[in-house]
């Protein structure tokens, strides 16, 4: 096969953080008119060298070249005026101000006249937004009024109106819906055709599969293969990220879709703005139910009406029979909630991982429920480390400093150490590897099995299927299809439920 | 030990290791100068006493990621009002309950104004901040000579020890360290400074919390007008004047974040204080008149924001 000409070459970079070592030895090749696929577990070390092409941080040792020259990008800002852009994982947006002020972030002088030109700086925003498929977001919204994945469309814009060379995708798509990720899928294709290049981050393997050129693997921080578009296995692919086979299910393998009929959670004729209209659900005791439908469906309004966090205009929620009047009483009731927008509703980043843990259950090891006592608190929050293989230095580690995955351990931890009955996840395997995907599988049937409760609200079709007792599929604010788990189930039945 | 953990350590020991430092630099200037070096010590704690009792107490606002621009007015209001109380009463434990009563009424006024109208709490502070300086001006008219209200020195004599002084911001210190360190208080208070919406998302009343933080400041403020009233007992308007500032200047020098959460901490408000005033004494020694001692301060203090935060801007911005 014709190699394509290099336009990024990394060579033998290392990096450290602390005692942990984040790259050894990493080379990697991007080329023109490709996309390149990073995939390796959480921590393996693909969002670091992309951060580091892309100017976020500094390398401890090795070389990169951009285009033949040596590359030393002093920010991101610079690699992005030098035609590198990356799309992180995460927020990259600042909520308190607009989606225009956002898209020209640091550069509202090129509108100053004396003052600002805030018609011709919406005008320009408008015609960004237009141009990668995004015309719904208005230039004159406030950014934080906006859900995740229109706030992501934001920083993609902001990065698209450089024109750049190479665009980093960083574990974007599974913070977007279909729509959202059909906006990257273009773009990516457009700037293949061009003659640019990606790198694209993702633990979506089908999804990977489907789009990249080539396939670098990454584990511990070594590069361990590239694979050609042609020579993609997924078995392969799975044996080179986790360095062993996968053992055991990655989902349940049962069909046994059979739960105890006591309704311990239950929606009674809710509503919330379009978001429920008219709903009724019931959980029942030792089921899986799974809550499907496209982003803005209501099932994400769902979770959080369902734990108390928002109040409906009309309905109740009722927990074993009894009012869900907040989320102390949702708590004290054994309901767990792991929110969608990890790093803004689940934890607390400036936090240690025993402050976020320990914050989920202070009613658990305080002497009587008031006292906390150092031994306790840090033996409880151990437990929950070793227990779900938290990935840390030491439980005082801030929680911002670990890779997605360990995040949404530290947060499984929370809620799975103060025993909760009933745990509601949104999209709970998002930014996650298969590894640990499959260990949240394997924990949450274990947790059914022990007559607890789970709803899982996902937009990934496979895992509902895989995975639950019972699925609700919900458009435009109502229900609009339920399916009991079958072997026969597929994701084309479903989707047509959604749309 | 990992290079970022020896950094942290060294953030973490920083104000201490200035407060040490700001004392050597007293001790070599007074010998040097050959002052009493034992009467500027009993000086320095006097004046660091009030601010640093009151300082403590705001720590559990500062928590929860707000402030309190009315502290100082309230330490006023409340050492006044105690001193009526007791000229109306002969009683000195009337006129303690009636400091620390008074002062956890204004501070409790004003979380639960911020509840009531949905406002941030600071707003509601600023606003009492004018009704209090208004309050001092009319409570002195009324029930003073219409410039001070006294309470005899003769009755507070026997308090106005360096002793009972320490032993006051020695006992509210370690009330303060145990509700913060070792209750669920402290620990729900530092997960809605840190994220609000996550505390929220955990349970934690966001509403309660700021209660309880601002009895505890408001305990604060009334020990603060206790110790105020005993060093000066003639209380003018100008009494307390200069708290409200000096606590928010201390609490940053002592190392708490300015924007509070997981990383607060209780003693920044002690080392803060006494670090403040040892450094006015060594412009004092210095022979700065207090014009531009009051410029220095504003310069150290903004160096200190600068450095404090300057690991998570540097880390911000290229986003």
């Amino acid at each position: 096969m014709e190699k394509k000409e290099v336009i990024v070459e990394v060579k033998h970079m290392d990096k450290r953080f602390g005692s942990t070592v984040a790259l050894n030895d990493v080379s990697i090749t991007v080329r023109r008119g490709e996309i390149l696929g990073l995939i390796g577990e959480n921590g393996s070390g693909k969002s670091t060298v992309t951060s580091i092409i892309a100017g976020m941080q500094k390398a401890d040792g090795g070389e990169m070249l951009y285009e033949g020259r040596e590359w030393h990008p002093s920010s991101m800002i610079n690699a992005l005026e030098n035609g590198i852009g990356m799309i992180v994982q995460e927020t990259g947006t600042v909520p308190g101000i607009t989606v225009a002020e956002n898209i020209f972030l640091g550069e509202i002088e090129q509108f100053k006249k004396g003052v600002i030109n805030r018609k011709q700086m919406m005008r320009k925003a408008g015609e960004i937004l237009d141009s990668i498929g995004a015309s719904h977001i208005k230039p004159q919204m406030i950014t934080g009024a906006l859900d995740l994945q229109d706030r992501k469309l934001i920083e993609i814009a902001k990065v698209m109106s450089k024109n750049p060379q190479i665009l980093v995708v960083d574990e974007t798509t599974t913070a977007l819906s279909q729509i959202g990720r059909d906006i990257i899928y273009k773009i990516m294709e457009k700037m293949k055709e061009e003659n640019k290049a990606v790198v694209f981050i993702s633990h979506d393997l089908d999804e990977i599969m489907n789009v990249c050129d080539s396939l670098t693997v990454l584990r511990d921080g070594k590069i361990i293969v590239t694979f050609a578009k042609e020579e993609f296995n997924e078995d392969l692919i799975k044996t080179s990220m986790i360095g062993r086979e996968l053992q055991g299910d990655y989902y349940r393998s049962d069909y046994d879709g059979r739960y105890d009929s006591e309704v311990v959670l239950e929606v009674q004729d809710g509503n919330l703005g379009d978001q429920l209209i008219d709903f009724n659900l019931q959980l029942h005791r030792g089921e899986i139910l799974g809550i499907g439908g496209l982003s803005h469906c209501g099932m994400h309004a769902l979770g959080k009406v369902l734990f108390g966090a928002e109040h409906m205009a009309k309905g109740k929620v009722l927990c074993h029979g009894q009012m869900v009047k907040d989320e102390a009483f949702a708590m004290k009731n054994r309901i767990g909630y792991v929110a969608k927008d990890r790093d803004v509703e689940s934890l607390c980043l400036n936090a240690s991982i025993k402050d976020n843990i320990a914050a989920g259950g202070l009613d658990q090891f305080a002497v009587s429920r008031f006292l906390i006592l150092p031994g306790r608190e840090k033996a409880y929050v151990q437990k929950q480390i070793d227990g779900l293989s938290i990935k840390c230095q030491e439980m005082n580690q801030y929680v911002s400093a670990l890779s997605g995955g360990n995040k949404q351990k530290v947060v499984f931890g929370k809620w799975i150490g103060r025993g909760s009955e009933i745990l509601i996840l949104d999209c709970p395997t998002r930014g996650v590897d298969i590894g640990v995907k499959q260990a949240m599988y394997q924990l949450m049937y274990q947790m059914k099995k022990e007559g607890k409760s789970i709803v899982i609200i996902s937009e990934e079709m496979a895992e509902l299927i895989g995975m639950v007792d019972r699925l609700v599929v919900m458009k435009d604010g109502r229900i609009s299809k339920e399916f009991e788990r079958s072997n026969t189930l597929s994701e084309s039945d479903i989707i047509q439920y959604m749309i | 030990m990992s290079k970022e953990k020896i950094k942290k350590q060294i953030m973490n020991l920083a104000p201490v290791v200035g407060l040490l430092l700001l004392y050597g630099v007293f001790m070599i200037m007074g010998t040097v100068k050959d002052i009493n070096i034992a009467y500027g010590m009993k000086a320095i704690i006097n004046q660091s006493i009030v601010v640093a009792v009151v300082a403590t107490g705001a720590i559990f606002i500062y928590t929860l990621g707000s402030f309190d621009i009315s502290l100082g007015a309230s330490v006023a209001t409340s050492a006044l009002l105690g001193g009526i109380v007791y000229n109306a009463t002969g009683s000195l434990l009337c006129m303690f309950l009636a400091n620390i009563g008074v002062a956890v009424f204004i501070s409790l006024f004003n979380s639960i104004l911020a509840s009531v109208f949905n406002l941030p709490v600071f707003v509601t502070t600023i606003a009492m901040l004018s009704v209090l300086n208004a309050l001092v001006l009319v409570l002195i008219k009324v029930n003073g000579t219409g410039s001070e209200i006294a309470v005899p020195a003769e009755a507070v004599k026997a308090l106005d020890t360096t002793g009972f002084k320490v032993l006051i911001l020695v006992l509210f210190l370690v009330l303060c360290i145990f509700v913060f360190n070792f209750t669920k208080i402290g620990r729900m208070q530092k997960m809605l400074g840190g994220n609000e919406i996550c505390a929220r998302l955990t349970g934690i009343s966001g509403k309660k919390m700021a209660i309880i933080g601002f009895a505890m400041a408001g305990i604060g403020v009334g020990l603060g007008a206790f110790v105020s009233t005993i060093y000066a007992p003639t209380l003018t308007k100008n009494t307390a004047s200069s708290v409200g500032m000096d606590v928010i200047i201390a609490i940053v020098f002592g190392g708490m974040p300015v924007s509070g959460g997981a990383r607060s901490k209780i003693t920044a408000a002690v080392i803060g204080a006494f670090s403040m005033t040892f450094l006015g004494q060594i412009m004092t020694l210095m022979n700065f008149n207090s014009g531009i001692g009051q410029m220095v301060k504003a310069v150290i203090f903004i160096l200190v924001v600068f450095v404090a935060t300057f690991n998570q801007r540097s880390k911000m911005l290229p986003r």
